[in-house]
């Protein structure tokens, strides 16, 4: 059983509105910076695939720009269309100046 | 006298179901006109011998409404064997259609986003010009290289009749009569059905709904009303509807029409590993009733092959999530952790749903790296777990563990099961073929439906015979679709022909393309064992190259060649 927190950026280096592209245990995620939030998600959208990086972000969510997916970001819950796939999401920290992924197990 | 065409020597699976034979097939002039043993020369002889003569299959599910304007092949259907496609699925279609942008448009907006066409390619690719479904049709006389026939899309009706307003409300009265008069000029300019989409999930590219979600019941069944009066055309439906309190529904609009129904779809899923017999025992009694209710279902099944060190069948279980994402060598030591073992066990016994199916029978080793492993390669990890008497959770991991995180394992969360697939594939309520050609293009191909039953589920698996399979693949769905004289290796048929070898025929894995306008990269499907596809007697596909030649016609329903034959 463990806890650790993995610095993915420094406060400061996204911008409102933007995400950037992060990699993770071989895995490809973003993390966005939504109202002062946030998030880190997997880069892969897991209806067909369609990088998320082209998608739009709004309301704690991301909208696919391939067919309009809509994920929650702080549950992965796909809710447009509702029951959609799940978006595989992590839980993110900022420490001191590092905004960092919080892994628990 | 000189035939055009001798096929000499194979095996003939004539589509019937009937058991094969050995024999030659002699064509003129596109048709078939001699089978048996034939004495007389032809200007051209292909020898069988040892292969496999069949009727070219037929798909019947696919979205190359566009696509086939770029593509005379829709590549990569004759590569397959495919010697006929039926487009305007699922409530799509580009017919009919005012003569304006924004109606062009309106059409695109369903197509972009439904079927996950790129916009920049249907702009580039699609030669606006028609208005009605027939005209659509013409334009396509004399340009194609394998047979096309089209049923007509609910989404364009409706768009046709009220606009914009189409994907916002219901019709009226008088919209609904209007939509009538569309449908049936489309049947009698040649369509093979109707389709509608009433799928939750289908939405436009603005994020509308696709206009046919806003239909009621009362205009569906007044729009399919048409085909029943007509006598002509099935209906193709897509609800997102599978569940056995929806089969209500099926059987109505099945008992109303007197028409058959195509329903999708039919799958074995492990998650629900019973619901395809219960959908199959919810329409037994509209078929024993004397109508029609068919399944479409898929004969590829859905693999993933991964390794510990970038699995993602996992993502649904927090524990597992977590460590999945932890550097190897942390994630390695969390694997040793008993502690963290009892967590990821507590993962899988947590009652939520999950696409994952939690069973260690289906995940398969699939290769090791050490060559005292190699005894496990091809054992479920539930059989490998036995070998190493120990309990497969441990198992799995242990043996991840001893070999760097880097044995391959496989799994299959649909379609993955033997004796659901024979029994599905087996039905005679099941459409067998969802290929969705010319749709996702950048995501997925399965034009080698028809080769991975034959490969997979008739050669490797034994589950149907080969003539049963050629069945489902050609005159199963021509005798659906009312598709006169195609399907059958028959005298006065067209000569629809596919050469395989059943020894190796099989499907290849995806791969990249750059054949589609203005450069954008597409998903093909390459096959092993078909030699030759021909289509109305003229080889298009022959040792895997085309040909060139464009003999494709429109195939058309049996209300167009009525009212011709009429006219006549």
């Amino acid at each position: 059983m463990g806890l650790t927190y993995v610095p993915v950026a420094r406060v400061g280096e996204v911008d409102a509105g933007k995400m950037k592209p992060i990699e993770m245990g071989g895995r490809q995620l973003l993390l966005a910076h939504l109202d002062g939030k946030y998030f880190a998600f997997a880069r892969e959208c897991p209806h067909e695939a369609a990088d998320l990086q082209f998608g739009e972000l709004s309301d704690n969510k991301v909208c696919c720009a391939s067919h309009g997916y809509n994920f929650d970001l702080t549950t992965g819950e796909c809710t447009m269309p509702k029951g959609g796939p799940q978006l595989t999401t992590l839980p993110v920290e900022v420490r001191g100046e590092e905004i960092c992924i919080k892994l628990e197990w | 006298m000189s035939y055009d065409l001798l096929i000499k020597g194979g095996r003939i699976y004539d589509g019937s179901g009937l058991p094969s034979f050995i024999g030659d097939v002699a064509v003129n002039g596109g048709q078939i006109v001699e089978i048996g043993r034939v004495k007389e020369s032809a200007k051209r002889t292909i020898d069988a011998g040892g292969l496999a003569v069949s009727p070219g299959f037929i798909d019947h599910h696919t979205h190359m409404d566009a696509h086939i304007f770029w593509d005379p092949y829709a590549t990569s259907e004759p590569q397959h064997g495919v010697t006929s496609i039926v487009m305007g699925n699922c409530g799509l279609t580009l017919a009919p259609v005012k003569s304006t942008d924004a109606a062009h448009d309106a059409l695109v907006k369903s197509f972009v986003r439904v079927e996950a066409i790129p916009r920049s390619v249907l702009e580039q690719g699609v030669p606006w010009g028609w208005h009605t479904f027939g005209d659509y049709l013409d334009r396509l006389e004399g340009k194609i290289g394998i047979n096309v026939g089209g049923m007509l899309g609910h989404i364009a009706v409706r768009q046709y009749v009220m606009g914009e307003e189409s994907v916002e409300r219901a019709a009226t009265a008088k919209e609904v009569e209007e939509m009538k008069g569309l449908v049936r000029e489309a049947l009698e300019g040649g369509a093979v059905g109707f389709s509608t989409n009433r799928n939750e999930r289908h939405m436009r590219e603005d994020g509308k709904p696709v206009a046919s979600r806003l239909a009621t019941d009362e205009e569906f069944f007044a729009l399919c009303s048409v085909l029943t009066d007509l006598n002509s055309g099935v209906i193709e439906t897509i609800f997102g509807r599978n569940k056995i309190e929806h089969f209500d529904y099926y059987n109505r609009l099945a008992r109303e029409t007197g028409r058959p129904i195509l329903w999708q779809s039919l799958q074995h899923r492990w998650v629900e590993p019973n619901l395809w017999r219960e959908q199959l025992e919810a329409v037994a009694p509209i078929f024993r009733d004397g109508f029609q209710a068919y399944g479409l279902s898929h004969t590829v099944p859905l693999v993933r092959h991964f390794t510990m060190k970038n699995a993602q069948v996992f993502d649904e279980f927090p524990t597992w999530k977590a460590l999945m994402f932890l550097p190897e060598a942390a994630r390695t030591e969390a694997f040793k952790d008993p502690e963290t073992r009892k967590k990821l066990r507590a993962d899988f016994a947590d009652p939520r749903p999950t696409n994952f199916h939690r069973r260690w029978d289906i995940l398969r080793v699939e290769k090791v790296v050490k060559p005292e492993n190699e005894k496990y390669n091809g054992k479920s990890v539930e059989e490998m777990a036995r070998m190493r008497a120990q309990d497969p959770l441990d198992a799995f991991l242990d043996l991840v563990l001893e070999e760097n995180l880097s044995t391959v394992f496989w799994n299959c969360n649909n379609g993955g099961d033997p004796a659901a697939m024979g029994e599905i594939l087996r039905s005679p309520y099941v459409l067998v073929g969802t290929s969705d050609a010319g749709a996702h293009v950048q995501f997925g191909a399965d034009f080698g439906y028809g080769t991975t039953l034959l490969g997979l589920w008739v050669r490797e698996r034994n589950l149907l015979s080969l003539e049963h399979a050629v069945h489902k693949l050609t005159f199963h769905v021509a005798s659906i679709f009312g598709l006169e004289g195609r399907g059958l290796v028959r005298k006065g048929h067209a000569a629809d022909i596919v050469v395989f070898d059943p020894a190796t025929v099989r499907s290849h894995e995806p791969e990249w393309a750059d054949d589609y306008p203005g450069g954008t990269k597409r998903l093909i499907q390459r096959s092993e064992g078909i030699h030759y596809t021909i289509v109305n007697g003229q080889p298009v596909y022959e040792n895997g190259r085309l040909s060139g030649e464009l003999p494709g016609q429109v195939l058309r329903g049996s209300a167009y060649r009525e009212r011709h034959a009429a006219a006549a």
